[in-house]
């Protein structure tokens, strides 16, 4: 057999070297807990847990707070911890008189969650807060453990902004919502359990835009062709009912 | 902390934010830090494929910058993943990640990658390439560099022409299997980013191509200005026929890299998916200077119509020199700008593509700028010291 060339003696036995010390750091340094579960290091858990408590969680206020928490249990903010407003209360709520969660008493507070945006979904009650009742904080008419509106908004738009401002510059403008949409009252009081209806066919666009209709201004079409032959699809698949576009 | 002293820190953020964002997308997470970091591995990768062009495609021309390139790629290969280490939080702790690895992680998987290409390509090479200089000098020079060369060697002493063979016959094999590696490598950090489906600015087969092919042209172009710097510094004349040859490459490179990049940006526009609308947005709005200026005009078209030219005209020989010196320089910003714009521009959109959100450089902090520079200026030093070390003009020619 030929002989192995030098050099590959000399760096073979550095690399058996390495190797070595990577076993024996596996085996003799890297901690136990970093080895049981794969590579899940186990003293994690122990850590998190040895972790200071700052939240108290929702329930345990009502020990004390029975009234706060009986006005929220049943108002429009049922949905919101009590800590969302008044910051970690676990401290308080072990030794009430050492510390005193804040009361977010400002005016600036509320729009964190209330101030208009596109993006809220349908129906979240925002404001612009520069223009509903300025200056005066909000708690001064809202009670904030059960805002319950002082007066039902009479404009939908109080509730369906975005909807309300994109009809405002529709060839619809002139429609009412409740042209098409056939809503009870309660709709304003309980929004999410009483809802209003929505034309559910064709036809229904049809009462103004259909050959022969009596509506003067309405432009007219022939519902039996217009539209893929009008079967397959629904007016509003094609053209958005608050915001109608032919292009 | 409540939600009301939040508020005030939350409007703060808000203003760098338009339009909608999910909550977890207010912070961008990887910082200048991960731009650095493919930067500098993009140059190894680079510096390498020109060394190898000496010793596998026998470019003789190439010989004054083989070693040079080959010390490039260590220096920087030796800083490039300190980026990663210190954008996790606990540099001091890394070592627990080398020695638990986790072979499911495609991110873990760079721990693999560098090993490889730091000890069984760079380090092999550089060691075989050096080793009868080792020798040498390690009779030669004074106590303790003496001492210091003789560990090096690892007492080999044999500097027979056999020896000397069987060691350029290393050489020239590792470098085989050092060109798929460096690809490898940097392929690799382009996988990364690639790979990541939910992100469309990422999320492409072409990254991990483009990525290479800009990281041959960055490294190409930094060993050239090495080249230009160094060589005068030590009093000796450039060797004009191996820097139009090393710009020759960079041109090739160039011209590929930038092929591969307008085909990127062609298929994203014909592809149209539902995220152009905010990637056009994004580019327009945020990335218009890094990417249309920078990455683009100056850091590509510029540099290649300065590259062509020298090709085409008949230039002198100072003003080539310079014209190629600029070339090199604008290359290098603009392949920083493609790692900023490919980074920093996937976290920039929202994944609602409803929103764009703004990244603001710390200036001081383990993440911020001046952290980021040091990275980026710590290879230089260290290319310095192994330049002392071992001198890439040795003595292997008197040798030979
Ligand atoms: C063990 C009984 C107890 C529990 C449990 C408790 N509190 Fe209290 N809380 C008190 C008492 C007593 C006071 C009045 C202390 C004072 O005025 O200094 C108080 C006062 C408050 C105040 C008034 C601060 C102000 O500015 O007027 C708030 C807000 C409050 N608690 C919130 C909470 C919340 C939220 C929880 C649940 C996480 C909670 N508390 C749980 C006993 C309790
Ligand atoms: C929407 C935010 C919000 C939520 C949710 C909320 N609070 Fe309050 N809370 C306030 C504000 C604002 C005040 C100050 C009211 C005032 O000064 O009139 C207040 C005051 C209090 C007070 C002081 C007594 C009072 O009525 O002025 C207590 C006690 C209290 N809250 C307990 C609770 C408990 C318990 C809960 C959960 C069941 C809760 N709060 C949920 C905003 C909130
Ligand atoms: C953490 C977010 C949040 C904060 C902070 C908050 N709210 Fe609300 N608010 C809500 C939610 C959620 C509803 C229920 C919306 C629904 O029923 O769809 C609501 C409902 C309301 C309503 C009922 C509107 C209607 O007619 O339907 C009023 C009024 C109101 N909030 C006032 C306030 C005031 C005043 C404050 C400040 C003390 C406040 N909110 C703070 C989330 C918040
Ligand atoms: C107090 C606020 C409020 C007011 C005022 C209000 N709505 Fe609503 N509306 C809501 C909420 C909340 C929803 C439920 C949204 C959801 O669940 O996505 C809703 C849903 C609807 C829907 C959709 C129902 C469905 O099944 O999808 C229609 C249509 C609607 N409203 C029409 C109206 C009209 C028309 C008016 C005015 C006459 C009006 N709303 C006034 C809060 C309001
Ligand atoms: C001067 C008393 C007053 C103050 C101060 C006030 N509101 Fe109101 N708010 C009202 C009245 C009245 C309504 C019901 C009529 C309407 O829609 O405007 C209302 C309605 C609302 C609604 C329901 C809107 C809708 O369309 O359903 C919200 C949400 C609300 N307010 C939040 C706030 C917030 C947040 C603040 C503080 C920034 C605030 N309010 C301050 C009197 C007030
Ligand atoms: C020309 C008829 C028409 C008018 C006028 C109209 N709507 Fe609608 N609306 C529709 C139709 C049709 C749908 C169902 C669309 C669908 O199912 O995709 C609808 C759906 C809705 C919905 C639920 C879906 C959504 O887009 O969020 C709401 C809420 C709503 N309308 C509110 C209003 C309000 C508020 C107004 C007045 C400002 C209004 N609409 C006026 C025809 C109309
Ligand atoms: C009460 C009558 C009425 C009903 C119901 C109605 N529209 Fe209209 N629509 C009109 C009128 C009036 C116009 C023309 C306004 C103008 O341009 O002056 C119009 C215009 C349009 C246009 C043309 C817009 C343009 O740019 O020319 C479209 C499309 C349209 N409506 C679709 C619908 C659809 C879809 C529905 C059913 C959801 C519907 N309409 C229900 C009255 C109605
Ligand atoms: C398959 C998609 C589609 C459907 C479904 C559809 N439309 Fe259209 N509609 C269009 C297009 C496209 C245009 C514009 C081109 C044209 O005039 O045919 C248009 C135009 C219109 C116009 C304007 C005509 C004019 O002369 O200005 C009205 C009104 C209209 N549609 C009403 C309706 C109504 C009502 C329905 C439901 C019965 C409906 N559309 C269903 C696609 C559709």
């Amino acid at each position: 057999m030929k002989k192995l060339p030098d050099q590959i003696i000399r760096i073979s036995i550095i690399f058996t070297a390495l190797i070595l010390f990577t076993i024996v750091i596996r085996v003799f340094i890297i901690p136990e807990d970093l080895k049981e579960k794969g590579i899940f290091r186990t003293s994690a858990i122990k850590q998190e847990l040895a972790k200071e408590i700052h939240y108290a969680g929702s329930e345990i206020c009502v020990d004390c707070h029975e009234e706060q928490y009986d006005a929220k249990h049943n108002g429009y903010h049922k949905e919101l911890s009590c800590e969302v407003c008044h910051g970690p209360s676990y401290e308080h709520s072990e030794e009430p008189d050492d510390a005193t969660p804040e009361a977010p008493r400002k005016r600036k507070f509320c729009p964190v969650c209330h101030t208009y945006n596109l993006s809220r979904p349908t129906g979240f009650p925002q404001i612009n807060p520069f223009a509903h009742n300025p200056l005066e904080p909000c708690i001064n008419c809202h009670e904030p453990h059960d805002p319950r509106p002082l007066e039902t908004p009479k404009e939908c738009a109080g509730c369906h902004r975005s909807i309300a401002t994109t009809l405002a510059v529709s060839p619809h403008v002139k429609l009412e919502c409740i042209t098409c949409h056939n809503t009870p009252e309660d709709h304003k009081i309980n929004p999410r359990i009483v809802r209003p209806g929505k034309p559910t066919e064709s036809k229904f666009c049809g009462k103004c835009h259909a050959d022969g209709s009596s509506n003067r201004e309405a432009p007219k079409i022939d519902i039996s062709v217009h539209g893929e032959n009008g079967e397959k699809y629904l007016c509003w698949q094609c053209h958005y009912p608050h915001l109608p576009e032919v292009d | 902390m409540n939600i009301a002293s939040a508020h005030e820190g939350l409007t703060k953020l808000l203003e760098q934010v338009s339009g909608f964002i999910y909550p977890n997308e207010i912070e961008v997470h990887w910082s200048i830090l991960i731009v650095v970091y493919p930067y500098l591995t993009g140059l190894v990768a680079g510096a390498f494929i020109l060394a190898s062009l000496v010793k596998v495609f026998n470019v003789t021309a190439l010989k004054p910058t083989y070693r040079l390139a080959l010390l490039t790629a260590l220096a920087f290969l030796l800083i490039a993943p300190l980026p990663l280490l210190l954008h996790l939080g606990h540099p001091l702790r890394s070592w627990q990640i080398f020695f638990t690895p986790n072979f499911s992680s495609a991110m873990a998987m760079f721990g693999f990658v560098y090993a490889w290409y730091l000890m069984v390509v760079l380090l092999l090479e550089i060691w075989f390439d050096y080793r009868a200089d080792l020798v040498n000098w390690g009779q030669t020079a004074k106590f303790p560099l003496n001492w210091f060369y003789r560990i090096l060697s690892l007492f080999s002493k044999d500097v027979s022409p056999q020896a000397i063979a069987f060691d350029n016959k290393a050489v020239k094999f590792i470098t085989l299997l050092g060109i798929p590696s460096a690809f490898i490598l940097h392929g690799y950090v382009g996988f990364l980013f690639g790979s990541i489906k939910a992100n469309p600015w990422w999320s492409s087969v072409l990254i991990p191509i483009v990525f290479l092919f800009s990281a041959i042209v960055s490294g190409i172009a930094l060993v050239m200005l090495l080249y230009m710097v160094i060589t005068p510094s030590r009093g000796k004349p450039i060797d004009m026929k191996c820097l139009d040859k090393v710009a020759s490459f960079l041109l090739y490179a160039a011209i590929v890299d930038f092929s591969l990049e307008i085909l990127d940006i062609t298929h994203r526009l014909y592809e149209s998916e539902e995220s152009i609308k905010i990637i056009t947005e994004m580019v327009v709005n945020k990335l218009f200077i890094s990417l249309v200026v920078l990455q683009l005009l100056i850091g590509m078209v510029v540099p290649l119509g300065i590259l062509i030219a020298t090709k085409l005209a008949n230039f002198n020989q100072e003003l080539r020199k310079l014209l190629y010196f600029l070339a090199a320089i604008l290359i290098q910003i603009g392949i920083f700008s493609t790692r900023w714009n490919v980074v920093l521009g996937g976290q920039m959109f929202s994944k609602s593509f409803r929103g764009l959100i703004s990244y603001r450089m710390e200036m001081f902090g383990q993440e911020g700028f001046l952290m980021a520079l040091t990275l980026l200026v710590v290879p230089f030093f260290i290319l310095a010291l192994l330049i002392k070390l071992l001198p890439p003009w040795g003595s292997t020619e008197t040798l030979e």
